[in-house]
């Protein structure tokens, strides 16, 4: 039972000050076992803050980060899942389905974590699963002013993963949940 | 009643010689003739077929009971039954006490007696225990479940009540110690398809999201019944109290690790002692979450320890496979006697660990004034150790075995017994204490000598209601 937190383009303090109050009074440190961020944090504080929340923190580089060593891509297995981790810019039509599964093949993951649309999006098609967990803090993006914060947390147990979703809608947190299993003798 | 001097018993050049006698008890059991050989363990090792013929050498001994220096029984009663006194002797070695076989073998047989009874008289058992059991005869565990009213007396009984006791046990195991996610899974099912509850997920029909491997398109979500996600602060969420839980869950894992690193049942890495760590481990948890008022106490562990060693110990085979929730039951029982000595809040209060340790001063002063007006040690540096932990950290395994025997079987309660156990450990080293200040009292008291555990028993014994 690993709880991942899937996090991205929070782009502080560019674009927003900080973490709406409700999901920072959330992330308290011990629950969650790996973070993973999609990028634009943008600064060394935000990465700071979110190593406090869990030791074992998984970035990739953002067009806006600071820190220019986190890598483009990422990959990393946790539980019986292989997670694939990239910020999303590079995939042009930023957020098409298409290009995002040809990522996926690439990277040779089940489950493929990217941002930058700052929309929260689950898609699912035959080699696996993408997931946006959108902007945390609700920053406007290059393509939309109108964005909800939002983030993901996703709870691996075996070969099932139940995907937790957080929005701020209207001020308040909501949160749906998605659930997802792989067969074993899925060739992924 | 203040004594002015110690009781000529207490002076007696008896406590010099190892052998030390231990009269059989007072009352004159009738032994009834024996019914056919139970389902449980107790085997007729000790030959079923003679025990009418015992009666009459058990009666005689029981005419020269009433003063103290009690010699050995009579050697002409015991030369009927050659046969059967070899072999008991023979099994019957305590490791303390291997003068005593004799008198000590008399009782065996007239505890198995008792055992072999449908109906148990708890009172007779009780008196037949107070000096110890045997360790070889196995029968250990059951008498224990019986001094702590797990088992009833009537053994018809015995069968229903222990598949009723295992099988609310498995429930408890079941409910308390499941996982968040597993426990989602079947509040997805339930809303999902209102059909029986199931854990098993493989035809997962009614995950309308479907596998990896099929089709593509949005995911769809679904709504989160009773706002339970893994983030939740409120109390009644799972996850919230699955959080909450996981550091006392550390504490008891920590706590188990140290319990009797010397005795590899415990401790090691062999796959035994480990299931037996897990089998600690669940028993402390589900005791935590049932019991929210006390929760975990450091030194559970050690009052636990012993009771789960000696049940899974036990000879018979269905009890050794069920020790687990035996030993919770017992537990139970065990601590509910002790309660009040974890609450903290109790601390000063008239039933807390601070009254009990003022009483055993008293009870010090009662019976030896001399060596209370002298010990200038402040009892709680000692006894509170000694009281908490029922002796478990005072004397090897094996010696603890046999005062938790006397603590559990004595009518007059756990807690009475405990304090006069602790009052003749005082007394048996009262020459040392006496002859020493208040370091060397102090380091004498904190790691206590070893020494011989039926004549502290036999102590304690004397000095009810003295």
């Amino acid at each position: 039972m690993v709880l991942v937190l899937a996090i991205g383009d929070l782009h502080i303090p560019h674009r927003a000050p900080d973490l709406p109050a409700k999901f920072k009074s959330m992330l308290v440190p011990g629950k969650i076992q790996h973070i993973i961020c999609t990028g634009n944090l943008c600064i060394k504080e935000v990465h700071d803050y979110l190593k406090s929340l869990c030791p074992s923190l998984h970035i990739t580089r953002g067009e806006y980060d600071e820190d220019a060593r986190y890598p483009e891509t990422k990959t990393l297995t946790i539980g019986q899942f292989k997670l694939g981790l990239c910020h999303g810019h590079q995939v042009v039509p930023w957020g098409d389905l298409d290009s995002l599964a040809m990522l996926q093949r690439q990277l040779d993951v089940d489950i493929l974590v990217s941002g930058h649309t700052h929309q929260f999006k689950a898609y699912k098609h035959e080699a696996g699963v993408v997931i946006n967990p959108g902007s945390a803090t609700g920053a406007y993006s290059s393509i939309t002013y109108d964005v909800n914060p939002s983030f993901v947390l996703m709870d691996i147990d075996g070969l099932r993963v139940v995907v937790y979703v957080y929005e701020l809608i209207d001020g308040e947190v909501k949160v749906d949940k998605i659930d997802f299993k792989k067969t074993s003798t899925a060739t992924i | 009643m203040v004594k002015k001097r110690l009781p000529d018993w207490l002076n007696s050049p008896m406590w010099s010689s190892p052998t030390v006698t231990t009269s059989p008890p007072p009352k004159s059991r009738s032994l009834s003739p024996p019914p056919p050989p139970p389902s449980s363990s107790n085997d007729d090792r000790y030959g079923i077929g003679s025990y009418p013929s015992k009666s009459s050498s058990v009666t005689s001994s029981d005419s020269s009971l009433n003063e103290p220096h009690v010699p050995l029984p009579p050697p002409t009663s015991i030369k009927q039954e050659p046969t059967p006194k070899t072999r008991i002797r023979d099994s019957s070695t305590r490791s303390v006490n291997s003068d005593n076989d004799v008198s000590s073998s008399i009782e065996d047989v007239s505890r198995q007696a008792q055992l072999l009874e449908e109906i148990i008289n708890i009172g007779e058992l009780r008196q037949l225990c107070l000096l110890g059991i045997p360790d070889a005869a196995g029968i250990r565990s059951t008498v224990w479940k019986l001094l702590l009213a797990y088992l009833p007396t009537d053994k018809g009984l015995w069968s229903s009540e222990l598949a009723k006791k295992r099988a609310q046990y498995k429930q408890f195991k079941e409910n308390l110690l499941m996982n968040p996610t597993s426990f989602s899974m079947i509040l997805n099912v339930s809303v999902a398809s209102q059909s029986e509850i199931t854990r098993t997920f493989e035809v997962s029909a009614s995950l309308k999201n479907g596998d990896l491997s099929e089709g593509k398109g949005l995911l769809e979500r679904s709504k989160i019944p009773h706002g339970e996600h893994p983030l939740s602060l409120g109390k009644t969420s799972i996850w919230n109290q699955f959080f909450q839980d996981s550091e006392i869950i550390e504490q008891i894992d920590r706590d188990v690790k140290r319990t009797h690193p010397d005795i590899p049942f415990f401790s090691g890495d062999s796959a035994s002692s480990k299931a037996n760590q897990e089998s600690l481990k669940n028993i402390l948890i589900i005791f935590a979450k049932l019991n929210p008022g006390i929760r975990y106490v450091q030194g559970m562990n050690e009052l636990l320890a012993p009771l789960f060693y000696v049940f899974r110990n036990d000879p018979n085979e269905d009890s050794l496979v069920n020790a687990e929730a035996d030993t919770f039951f017992c537990f139970v029982e065990l601590i509910s006697g002790f309660r009040d000595n974890f609450c903290q809040q109790l601390d000063n209060s008239i039933v807390g660990i601070r009254s009990t340790i003022s009483r055993l001063s008293q009870l010090l002063k009662q019976h030896d004034e001399e060596l209370w007006r002298h010990l200038e040690v402040n009892p709680q540096f000692y006894a509170f150790r000694w009281i908490t932990l029922l002796l478990t950290q005072e004397f090897n395994f094996s010696d603890s075995l046999h005062i938790w025997d006397a603590l559990l079987s004595d009518p007059e309660g756990p807690q009475e017994t405990l304090l006069r156990v602790c009052c003749a450990m005082l007394i048996l080293v009262r020459r040392r204490l006496l002859a020493g200040d208040f370091t060397a009292n102090l380091k004498l008291l904190q790691s206590y000598p070893s020494t011989n555990v039926s004549q502290l028993l036999y102590l304690s014994n004397k000095l009810r209601s003295c």
